[in-house]
């Protein structure tokens, strides 16, 4: 866990503390496990979107790909008689193949990843609201798919702690997603061309097929959680369902030290991140504060989070810059050389 | 003429070990053509930048229209009559061509409104394209123009603010020969209205062709200056040489072997109708000498498989080979140590360790994971041999020096299997003391069987390292020399495009 | 060539566009403009294709806007007016501030207001239902519900919104001076995921909670889902609105108190035959002071099977 993570934890705990000794009910199971729950959904897509700013790019049709994805899966097994099963591995191939189609279009057409995916994002919005011609997708009462729902949205008592099934996902993935991003050869390339795509491509790595398998890895990812998100809401209305959601991805992700620029971010900021914006959500509702400042307490939170960082950031580059680095004979050189 | 109404006295200027001027006087009359010629880093560039207001000389005095000053600003540069036509265009390609000229200086209408009067710039463009005999409109957009025409719009940029002298840092160094015919007679143009004209140039015969006066500089120093009836290539390479070079060579262990990297008739997008054939052999370094933008850079490019090539063949040990990407290079053991080392070479915020294993993880894999351990120990091997100077691998690239960052380079090659290695500007920004040290470990490499192109702009270098030198002049090999024929002299002939007597 | 596709995409829209003009030029356009997607519209849209059986002579539309959003609303009738559109019915998003454009459109064609009303406005009727009394009735269920007594909490989408607002007054009008409380009502901006999460952290907020009541559609669904989870079903009372099949089977099921449900078939229907009759002279129909009220009904567990049976009934032609 790096200085950046840490100081995450602090926040998340310091604000934890406020909340439990104003109303103690914060830290009662149901509520944990209910907030955790929270965490597993919003964690998964938030981690996907990570995958896609490290690589220095921008995924915007989050909220979309979950309403259009979601819709798709209740459509499949509700109305069509698919096995979960077939639908869950359908939805998810839909996932990657979108993921695939915007890595394609950055890379090989060139087109910024930012208009890439607003287009996703107005594209897949009105495909799921033509799709259901605006109706809302859902199980019908008394619908059941005992295994599949208890397998998404169920939870299982570890030492009488209702852990709730969405935030072991959150768990698998996570530590799979770190040991990728952070140990393996593929996560190099990741960052390596996240900071310096050029410098990445002159070390001999096919930067375009990088790109576009963050893109997949991203849609892949967001298709699993709008699998989890329709069987927690188990209704979903095209027109609102998941709108807004690439914000709290984008927001878990810069909480978690993910540089818009690209080549930095940690998955475990990515999660703790996450953890912060379902607690002030969660705070919200406890602490009895008006619904509608919902979005302010979270803004404002965040822009303190990050501006305690650049205060951080600043501090120690004044502490390394006032213990002297030696550069001096390098920099004097290159300014001879350029006075050509 | 008339009496000089700009004159440069004793004008000298210190970088920190470096002295780029040493006292130099220099004065302009008007109407006059000067050429200033001397070496890539003889201070050409320098002194322009002290005209310009730029650069802020160490001492000396600056004396214009008979006033004596110690520097002069940019806007008092400009308020003086002094415009600058830079070798790297400050146009903004997505406004026309009035745009361009009055940027900052639009007239307007509208009081408040401050909206542009389109109708009057371009009536004040039109008499400055026809003074140069522009063949483009004031509403050409500056995108759909070509660079000689950049040129043209940057001149009349000067024009419109009442220039007296346009200084042209290499001006045609990428026109071709009918653009650079036609800025020959804009220049004349010029000199008949009455404004000066100072230009930096490599080619003599321009030089020849419309200077008034040539003003030689070498190492910071005014080493001669020649008039309309002494100019003469020959004359003007006595003295823009005139040194002895230190002699660093270091003869291979072993007398150089078979080809290892043969071209063949490559074809690069920058010169497409140039192309260049060079081998390289076994254990020796072909020194790759040019003036800036002859078309070295692009060819290692190519070779490299950053840039595809438009014709030709690589072939490696005699196979001919396609390099589509560098990756394809990589594989085949050609790698490049690139002339931008912050933007191509390195990672800057990423450590030593992980820069240097970057091309070659696969050969780090424990399962599917970095074995960091290993990592970590190849890169104090890599640090020891190369002598890199830095508190631990762990470091960030950037915050080393720039001869440092430039080993970096280097040991993320000499842990893989090198066949052929290209270095361009191998020690661009390197202190002295690095130099020598990569100019040894070049050596050893080619005593261990290595193949070493080497691009390089710095005389002393190209002369005292390499064991055979080839010259690139405008897109194609001018020639080849062999050490018995190395001299500064034989290289800026070869460069500059005349035959090797 | 690319001239020529060019060439050949207008030429084919300006066909398209002069073919749909041609069909709108011999039907007058009523259009029933409602304030985002729902599967509530769905049954006004039934109620609007009855009346479209009986009106031949004239083109009836259901248009969803594309957000929830007054301004989206405000164009898509701006566009309606300049198509020249015969009579505009609309359920505005926020009536209230948009009087002075819902005036414009007024000026310029039939305007009826439904759902929500904009009394200010110069609209000519209003056909809907009156929140104040659809939570007069609501209250009414809960007194019935709890005859000790609690506390309850509220879940709305908008908590602005008019038709929200009216609906809490009429609740907490009928529960005034009983022992019932109604503590708060949380919002959710119509994002189904926050709807869920509101019951939940509202559950573990307060233990003592003794009755839900979910304002909008959706909300009542949300809330029986998890108190099901939760194992709280029939211990919490639920007191519900609309007609949403959960929560309908949970009134069939005796786990849901009872809905309240408004009638939108009825204002799709009652409301496109009066604009009709209203354009062809007939003004008869419209009150003097505008508003025509369809009462709402309350469906409990006696009457539930009759209402889905109708529905279905409904929506199936």
């Amino acid at each position: 866990m790096n200085k950046k993570d840490l100081s995450l934890l602090v926040l998340i705990l310091v604000v934890g503390a406020v909340v439990a000794f104003i109303n103690p009910r914060f830290l009662y199971v149901g509520n944990l496990s209910n907030t955790l729950n929270q965490v597993g959904m919003f964690g998964i897509f938030s981690i996907a979107e990570a995958f896609v700013i490290i690589i220095g790019g921008i995924e915007l049709s989050v909220g979309s790909v979950i309403a259009l994805l979601g819709v798709l899966f209740i459509d499949l097994i509700v109305n069509h008689d698919v096995n979960w099963v077939l639908a869950l591995a359908m939805i998810i191939a839909a996932g990657l193949a979108i993921g695939a189609v915007h890595g394609t279009l950055v890379t090989k057409i060139g087109i910024q990843p930012f208009v890439v995916t607003l287009c996703g994002l107005l594209i897949y919005r009105g495909a799921a609201r033509y799709y259901t011609e605006d109706a809302t997708a859902g199980f019908g009462f008394g619908a059941s798919f005992p295994m599949l729902e208890w397998l998404t949205a169920g939870r299982t008592n570890i030492l009488g702690f209702p852990l709730p099934h969405s935030v072991i996902a959150l768990f698998v993935i996570a530590v799979i997603a770190w040991v990728v991003l952070h140990r393996s050869v593929f996560g190099r390339y990741l960052y390596a061309v996240g900071k310096n795509e050029e410098a990445a491509r002159y070390s001999g790595i096919r930067s375009g097929r990088v790109v576009i398998a963050a893109y997949v890895i991203c849609g892949g990812l967001t298709a699993f959680a709008a699998i989890l998100i329709a069987m927690y809401t188990r209704s979903i209305s095209p027109a609102v369902h998941g709108s807004f959601y690439e914000l709290y991805a984008i927001a878990a992700a810069v909480l978690g030290g993910c540089s818009l620029r690209g080549g930095e971010g940690s998955i475990v900021g990515v999660v703790l991140g996450t953890v912060l914006l379902q607690v002030l959500q969660n705070l919200v509702n406890l602490l009895g504060i008006p619904s509608s400042l919902n979005f302010a307490v979270m803004g404002t939170v965040i822009l303190i989070g990050v501006l305690a960082d650049q205060y951080l950031v600043q501090r120690r580059r004044r502490a390394t810059t006032a213990k002297g680095v030696p550069q001096a004979s390098g920099a004097g050189a290159s300014v001879g050389a350029s006075a050509e | 003429m008339s009496e000089p109404f700009l004159e440069l006295v004793d004008i000298s200027k210190n970088y920190p070990g470096v002295v780029a001027l040493d006292h130099v006087d220099l004065s302009v009359s008007r109407g006059e053509v000067i050429a200033l010629i001397g070496e890539n880093g003889a201070g050409k560039s320098t002194l322009m930048r002290v005209l310009g207001g730029v650069v802020e000389p160490s001492g000396g005095l600056l004396r214009v229209d008979g006033v004596e000053r110690s520097s002069l600003t940019v806007a008092e540069a400009i308020k003086a009559g002094i415009a600058f036509v830079h070798q790297e265009l400050n146009l903004f390609d997505n406004l026309d061509v009035a745009g361009n000229v009055f940027i900052g200086r639009e007239p307007v209408y509208g009081g408040p409104l401050r909206l542009i009067d389109r109708k009057q710039l371009h009536a004040r463009v039109r008499p400055l394209l026809e003074r140069l005999g522009a063949d483009f409109g004031p509403d050409a957009p500056l995108a759909e123009l070509s660079l000689a025409q950049h040129q043209l719009v940057e001149i009349m940029k000067a024009l419109s603010l009442d220039a007296r002298l346009v200084i042209m840092d290499e001006p045609t160094s990428s026109l071709t020969l009918t653009e650079t015919d036609r800025l020959m007679r804009v220049i004349a143009a010029l000199k008949a209205d009455g404004v000066s004209v100072i230009f930096i140039t490599h080619r003599l015969n321009e030089v020849v062709q419309c200077a008034d006066r040539a003003v030689v500089l070498r190492d910071g120093h005014v080493v001669g200056s020649l008039r309309r009836d002494e100019l003469a290539p020959a004359a003007m390479i006595r003295l823009m040489i005139g040194r002895d070079l230190k002699s660093l060579y270091v003869p291979p262990a072993a007398p150089p072997g078979a080809s290892v990297l043969d071209i063949d008739g490559a074809v690069t997008s920058t010169y497409p109708d140039r192309a260049v054939s060079l081998s390289v052999r076994r254990g020796e370094i072909l020194g790759l000498a040019g003036l800036v933008g002859s078309g070295r850079t692009e060819l290692a490019r190519a070779i490299f498989g950053v840039d595809p090539l438009q014709a030709g063949a690589i072939r490696l040990d005699g196979e001919a080979i396609r390099v589509a990407s560098p990756r394809a290079a990589i594989d085949h053991g050609i790698y490049l140590i690139p002339e931008d080392r912050k933007g191509c070479g390195l990672l800057l915020d990423v450590s030593i360790a992980e820069n240097i294993s970057l091309p070659d993880l696969a050969s780090y894999l424990r399962f599917f994971l970095v074995n960091t351990a290993r990592e970590t120990a190849n890169a104090r091997t890599q640090r020891e041999r190369l002598k890199i100077r830095a508190p631990d691998v762990g470091t960030t690239v950037g915050s080393l020096s720039g001869g440092n960052q430039q080993k970096v380079v280097l040991a993320k090659w000499l842990s893989m299997r090198p066949k052929v290695l290209i270095f361009d500007e191998p020690t661009r920004g390197v202190d002295v003391g690095a130099k020598q040290e990569i100019y040894d470990m070049l050596r050893r490499l080619t005593d261990a069987g290595v193949a070493i192109l080497m691009i390089s702009s710095d005389m002393e270098e190209v002369i005292g390292v390499s064991d055979r030198i080839a010259v690139m002049h405008e897109g194609a090999i001018s020639g080849f020399l062999d050490r018995s024929q190395f001299s500064e002299h034989n290289v800026l002939q070869l460069a500059v495009g005349h035959a090797v007597e | 060539m690319q001239r020529l596709v060019v060439a050949g995409i207008s030429v084919a829209v300006s066909a398209l566009l002069g073919l749909a003009s041609a069909q709108a030029a011999d039907k007058k356009v009523l259009a029933f403009v409602v304030n985002g997607a729902s599967d509530f519209w769905k049954i006004a849209e039934a109620g609007v294709k009855k009346a479209q059986g009986e009106l031949p002579n004239y083109d009836l539309q259901l248009k969803y806007p594309e957000q929830a959003a007054a301004a989206v609303q405000q164009r898509m009738m701006d566009d309606l007016v300049a198509a020249g559109a015969a009579g505009i019915m609309v359920s505005a998003v926020d009536p209230k501030n948009q009087t002075e454009h819902l005036n414009k459109v007024a000026s310029q064609t039939l305007l009826f207001t439904t759902d929500s009303d904009a009394p200010n406005s110069k609209r000519i009727a209003y056909i809907g239902s009156s929140n104040t009394e659809l939570g007069k009735d609501a209250g009414k269920m809960m007194l019935k519900a709890l005859p000790n007594g609690g506390k309850c909490v509220g879940f709305v989408g908008l908590p602005g919104a008019d038709n929200a607002r009216e609906r809490i007054e009429g609740v907490k009008e009928t529960i005034k001076g009983s022992k019932i409380e109604l503590v708060d009502v949380r919002g959710d901006e119509i994002d189904q995921t926050r709807a869920k999460r509101n019951v939940e952290d509202i559950l573990a907020a307060m233990p003592d909670v003794s009755c839900m009541v979910g304002f909008y559609s959706y909300n009542t669904p949300r809330i029986y889902e998890v108190l099901k989870e939760a194992g709280k079903l029939g211990k919490i009372q639920i007191i519900g609105f609309d007609e949403d099949p959960i929560t309908l089977g949970g009134v069939k099921e005796g786990s849901i108190a009872g809905t309240v449900v408004q009638q939108p078939y009825e204002w799709g229907y009652q409301g496109m035959k009066l604009m009709a009759a209203y354009i062809g002279g007939n003004k008869s129909g419209v009150p003097a002071n505008g508003i025509i009220i369809v009462p709402g009904k309350v469906i409990d567990k006696s009457n539930v099977d009759d209402f889905m049976a109708s529905m279905k009934a409904m929506l199936k032609k």
